[in-house]
């Protein structure tokens, strides 16, 4: 994949970093109150917990769609807490995140779904065109350029939001529960798909409650509990080939 | 280049359907209130015009009889004529009065042997006020029943009246302006709670603020254009209509007046303000909105 490979990581220190993070919503109690985490460069990252620890809250938190109610939060080593809007905008152009429900806007089709956030960060249509059809390519998905979301199947849906994330050639993704709404045959191509961005130099956290997708990969766990976060070792000590 | 891809579902969305229409009475109104503006405006132009640097003498009918009054109406137009500051002076003619009064009395016997009272019209060389005093000094010595008519509290009282109607054309266009971003302020709210997942989507794949309201003030632009052309559609006909029933008046009463091209313009301009209000509303409401999160 070409595309994703030209982009060099320009910046030292840890994708993600959080000191003593809490997060509530509305003054209301705190989902976490002290979460310190380091996500180093080039790292891959299961996000695990119960339901209703905060891992999605978590995750919003890093794609800076909230703001810490106390700690610091850092991004490509960025301190983030007070950025104005405008940075935090340009920062997600960084991010890529995939989420368990999709979200593509129904209206568009798969290829304009995937050009928008080159056409948001004002990429020429010439650049937007080629890469989006390299990268439709590289998902499968060659062949419903001109398709609505309506008519794809789930597995369909959420490459197409992988191929979104990553159109801008992000140093860090994002992913929710990606696998939840998809059988285990699909889960597991995308996993590849996942498996292989992080091998083209990205940083992935992959939130899922999947546990015989976490076993039979060796990356170290995220493990959000009560209000503590910690970093447990892989489940699985298969190597993933090269 | 211009660009006409929207990142928003536009046929979802009721509110601002409703912008359309809203829009399309909001500059009809505008357009009536507009156009009575300038006809009034026309119209004291005219009679400005028409009465400035005149005057009117009037010898009552006199209980001495036609005689007497003729001979001094004889003698007020000798006394005028050979005043400095009188450029022209003529005695309205019997068959004039008459017909000036047509259209409020009707013909006929009763009209025709109406006594009248000798009109003298005076056209001025030099119409300043010690002027007009000398003329009237003059006219007095000559016949003191006379009566002068500079015409000013005539015209100052429609003035007045002008003044007023251009009042409440001022009002309504502020009205309509006020109603205007209100309504775009609503309907973009209300957009942007039922958009709430789609701007969700655009902050995370990294459109700034400024992005997101761009896409609700380009809409807003263009909805308040179509609104308002559609308004001046309506415009046309009911404009036609009391064009018409107007042509059927005497002109005595109410002189026929053409519009000016300034007129013209400023109504073919509505709906691009409409349309410059709306855009300017929405993307400072858009902004606002955003601003309050997180």
């Amino acid at each position: 994949m070409s595309l994703l490979r030209k982009k060099a990581q320009a910046f030292t220190g840890d994708s993600v970093s959080l000191t003593g993070v809490g997060l509530s919503y509305d003054g209301g109690p705190e989902i976490f109150s002290n979460v310190t985490a380091a996500i180093p460069q080039r790292s891959f990252h299961f996000l695990t917990g119960p339901s209703g620890a905060g891992k999605t809250s978590l995750l919003s938190l890093m794609y800076l769609a909230k703001r810490p109610s106390r700690g610091t939060l850092t991004l490509f080593g960025e301190d983030v807490t007070q950025a104005s809007r405008n940075r935090l905008a340009i920062l997600r152009r960084h991010l890529g995140v995939v989420f368990q429900d999709f979200r593509l806007l129904d209206h568009m089709t798969t290829f304009d779904n995937v050009a928008l956030p080159l056409r948001i960060a004002g990429i020429g249509e010439a650049v937007v065109q080629r890469n989006v059809s390299e990268l439709l390519n590289w998902v499968g998905l060659a062949d419903y350029m001109t398709a609505l979301p309506a008519v794809l199947s789930g597995g369909q849906k959420q490459r197409v939001a992988i191929a979104r994330a990553v159109v801008n050639r992000p140093k860090l993704i994002l992913a929710d529960e990606p696998t939840g709404n998809v059988d285990d045959a699909i889960a597991e191509r995308l996993m590849q798909l996942f498996v292989e961005l992080n091998k083209l130099g990205a940083s992935i956290i992959f939130a899922t409650h999947n546990q015989s997708l976490v076993a039979r990969y060796p990356f170290p766990r995220l493990h959000l509990d009560g209000s503590a976060v910690s970093i447990l070792p892989p489940l699985s000590t298969a190597r993933t080939e090269s | 280049m211009f660009s006409v891809r929207s990142d928003l579902p536009l046929r979802r969305d009721i509110a601002n359907r409703f912008v359309v229409w809203l829009v399309m009475v909001l500059v009809f109104m505008s357009a009536l209130a507009v156009t009575v503006n300038s006809y009034v405006d026309v119209l004291l132009d005219d009679w400005n015009r028409s009465v400035t640097g005149t005057l009117t003498v009037q010898i009552p009918v006199s209980d001495a009889g036609d005689k007497a009054a003729q001979a001094s109406a004889a003698k007020v137009l000798d006394v005028l004529k050979r005043h400095p500051a009188v450029a022209k002076a003529n005695l309205v003619p019997r068959a004039k009065l008459t017909e000036l009064l047509k259209p409020w009395l009707g013909e006929g016997d009763a009209v025709s042997d109406l006594p009248l009272p000798a009109l003298v019209d005076v056209q001025l060389g030099d119409d300043s006020p010690s002027a007009i005093a000398a003329i009237t000094a003059s006219v007095k010595t000559a016949s003191p029943s006379a009566v002068i008519d500079d015409h000013r509290v005539w015209l100052a009282r429609v003035m007045g009246l002008a003044k007023g109607f251009s009042a409440v054309a001022l009002a309504i266009m502020i009205l309509v302006t006020a109603a205007l971003g209100l309504t775009i302020i609503f309907a973009t709210r209300a957009s942007l709670a039922e958009f709430a997942t789609v701007i969700e989507i655009l902050h995370v794949v990294g459109a700034k603020d400024g992005y997101v309201a761009g896409q609700f003030a380009r809409r807003a632009l263009i909805q308040a254009i179509l609104g308002g052309l559609a308004g001046l559609i309506l415009y046309a006909p009911a404009l036609g209509l009391i064009a018409w029933l107007a042509s059927r008046v005497d002109p005595e009463v109410l002189p026929h007046a053409t519009l000016p091209l300034a007129h013209w313009l400023a109504l073919a301009a509505l709906p691009f303000v409409a349309g410059g209000i709306a855009m300017v509303t929405a993307h400072i409401t858009v902004r606002r909105t955003l601003a309050s999160k997180i």
